[in-house]
């Protein structure tokens, strides 16, 4: 027992290392990684800011700049997986897959090593920030990023989850863009959604990127005078949801996808 | 000496298909052996080595791989294969030896370090071993991006032997390779077989790679068309025969019959097939003057590609 839970653990290493190795031998990735937040946060946070943001009793930006962090991470761990389709057209994942390991541990390995390779669009949202002025708030900051890999781990479950769905590569490109970039408008990453009702409020109800944000917010404001402003749920609850939506998507993403693989 | 691959009745029909790919086959691989799974493209070969090796699942039959079942136990039998694809399944962006090490890694063979320097001693051994074997020593720590096919294909076999697989899987494996290549590779999987005392699984549709075989089974259109050791094929798949006539046609299907020789009327004249190496000895038994004589001996390939057509239409 203990010794095949040594081997899963080791090749569970292995695997998500092998994301970061490959990161460090791409710049490229490295450099749009980074780029990518900087046109989000200082393009449209920086034009919403001075347009609709200057009565709101908050600092706008720091409110986009904790919603950018969220969204990179979920966004960069969603495509990080869609990235197995195109993986398995090349014939990389063959040699994972008639491995002596769980598939689980294929599928944690691949969201480990794909959230540390989101990891580096973080650098590029705080740099912006630091050029933007934006208070990064000391502690405030550093509360946030402890809870980084949560965001990492539920955008990468949920990448898992499509791909169960999808079999095409370019699909699944095209697909993490669909399924990530409609949470960005309504899960409140960039615009306050406090005051949304209908099936808007409903739609932010059922995104994970709504809880993951609020979260963030959560943990970033604590103890601040604006945390009844801009935070909207018991940061208890968005750990259970968060966790809840991490299991499903991860069983449900892993018995598709290697039911798919198996069963042709 | 035991079988260590035993297929039963395996069938496989794929979701979108009407035809299975795979259709009743059984056939088994003792210890040690080499085994060439022959049969042209689409045979179901490709299909047939991916059920075995666990990567699909399988309609029917049963399956039995180093003694352990491919329904129950396909985790263990992933511990005892090696596995070199139709495709090379290698990480491009990374070194060879990040390759192999990833690879041990995942096997459990040894604990994954971050750099090779870290690795143990037994693992820097048996690299550096089975690198020499297929000269690769040189280019461990290059990106994949300069190699080779060929040496992709090595690397291929120096990572599918890094856990000490019982059986290794080789699907096609000098596809796409010119002919030193397909050569020298041959030259190191005999080598590797001969030190490391392993099953050799081949599946290929070159002729001239399974006649290097302990034993061949021949697969067309989804079914086993024959099977047996590559002298036991060619007594069997080669018939020798000659075209003969005469202006009176009748005796000399007289004296054929006399001599007990099997033959056939065709437009090109009296079909005669004969058994000894030469037709010498039926000739000379035959008294009446020939206005034709054309001796056919097909070649292996030839009397290969005759089967594989006579399937192709039977199906």
């Amino acid at each position: 027992m203990t010794l095949t839970l040594g081997r899963e653990i080791n090749a569970l290493f292995a695997i998500a290392s092998r994301e970061i190795m490959r990161l460090i031998k791409s710049p490229g990735a490295m450099i749009t990684n980074m780029i990518f937040p900087m046109f989000f946060l200082g393009i449209m946070g920086g034009s919403l800011s001075q347009n609709l943001g200057g009565n709101i009793g908050y600092n706008f930006l720091q409110f986009v700049m904790v919603g950018m962090i969220v969204f990179n991470m979920f966004m960069g761990a969603t495509s990080g997986m869609t990235s197995l389709i195109a993986e398995r057209d090349l014939n990389l994942t063959q040699e994972l897959f008639v491995s002596p390991i769980s598939r689980y541990t294929i599928i944690l390995g691949k969201m480990i090593g794909t959230s540390f390779a989101s990891l580096t669009s973080l650098i590029g949202v705080l740099l912006i920030a630091l050029l933007m002025q934006i208070p990064l708030g000391g502690m405030q900051i550093v509360r946030l990023l402890l809870v980084i890999p949560v965001f990492c781990l539920v955008g990468a479950s949920l990448g898992i989850l499509f791909i169960g769905l999808v079999q095409d590569s370019k699909v699944a490109q095209m697909g993490a863009l669909l399924i990530c970039m409609p949470q960005m408008f309504l899960a409140g990453t960039i615009i306050p959604i406090s005051n949304s009702t209908g099936i808007i409020a409903f739609l932010a109800k059922i995104m994970p990127l709504t809880y993951l944000t609020d979260l963030a917010r959560g943990f970033f404001y604590w103890g601040k005078p604006e945390y009844h402003s801009v935070v909207i749920y018991n940061p208890a609850i968005n750990i259970i949801a968060s966790i809840a939506f991490f299991a499903f998507f991860t069983v449900m993403g892993t018995i598709l996808f290697t039911r798919n693989e198996r069963n042709k | 000496m035991n079988n260590v691959i035993q297929v039963d009745h395996l069938i496989k029909q794929y979701k979108k298909s009407q035809k299975a790919a795979v259709d009743d086959i059984s056939f088994n691989v003792r210890e040690g052996e080499f085994f060439a799974f022959l049969g042209p493209n689409g045979a179901g070969k490709t299909t047939t080595i991916s059920i075995l090796t666990t990567l699909l699942s399988k309609t029917n039959g049963t399956v039995s791989i180093a003694g352990y079942d491919l329904d129950k136990e396909a985790k263990k039998i992933r511990y005892n294969t090696g596995i070199i694809f139709q495709n090379p399944s290698l990480d491009l962006e990374l070194t060879a030896e990040e390759n192999i090490r990833l690879h041990v890694s995942i096997y459990g063979t040894y604990r994954f370090r971050p750099f090779y320097g870290m690795m143990p001693k037994a693992y820097k051994q048996r690299i550096e071993e089975l690198a020499e074997i297929v000269g690769l020593q040189e280019s461990l720590f290059k990106n994949l991006k300069t190699f080779s096919g060929g040496m992709k294909r090595k690397l291929e076999i120096i990572r599918s032997l890094m856990h000490n697989p019982k059986i290794l899987f080789l699907d096609e494996p000098t596809q796409g390779l010119d002919a030193a290549s397909r050569h020298s590779l041959w030259e190191y999987l005999n080598r590797v077989r001969t030190e490391e005392n392993i099953t050799i699984f081949l599946t290929t549709h070159y002729l001239e790679e399974a006649e290097g075989a302990d034993r061949i089974c021949i697969i067309n259109n989804g079914k086993i068309a024959m099977s047996g050791t590559p002298g036991q094929l060619k007594e069997r798949l080669i018939q020798k025969y000659m075209y003969v006539d005469a202006t009176d046609q009748n005796t000399l299907k007289t004296e054929l019959c006399r001599l007990g020789a099997a033959f056939m009327e065709t437009g090109q004249g009296l079909k005669v097939a004969y058994k000894d190496k030469t037709p010498q000895k039926l000739l000379s038994g035959l008294d009446i003057p020939l206005t034709k004589l054309e001796i056919h001996q097909p070649s292996i390939e030839e009397a290969y590609l005759d089967l594989i057509k006579e399937g192709s239409v039977l199906s």
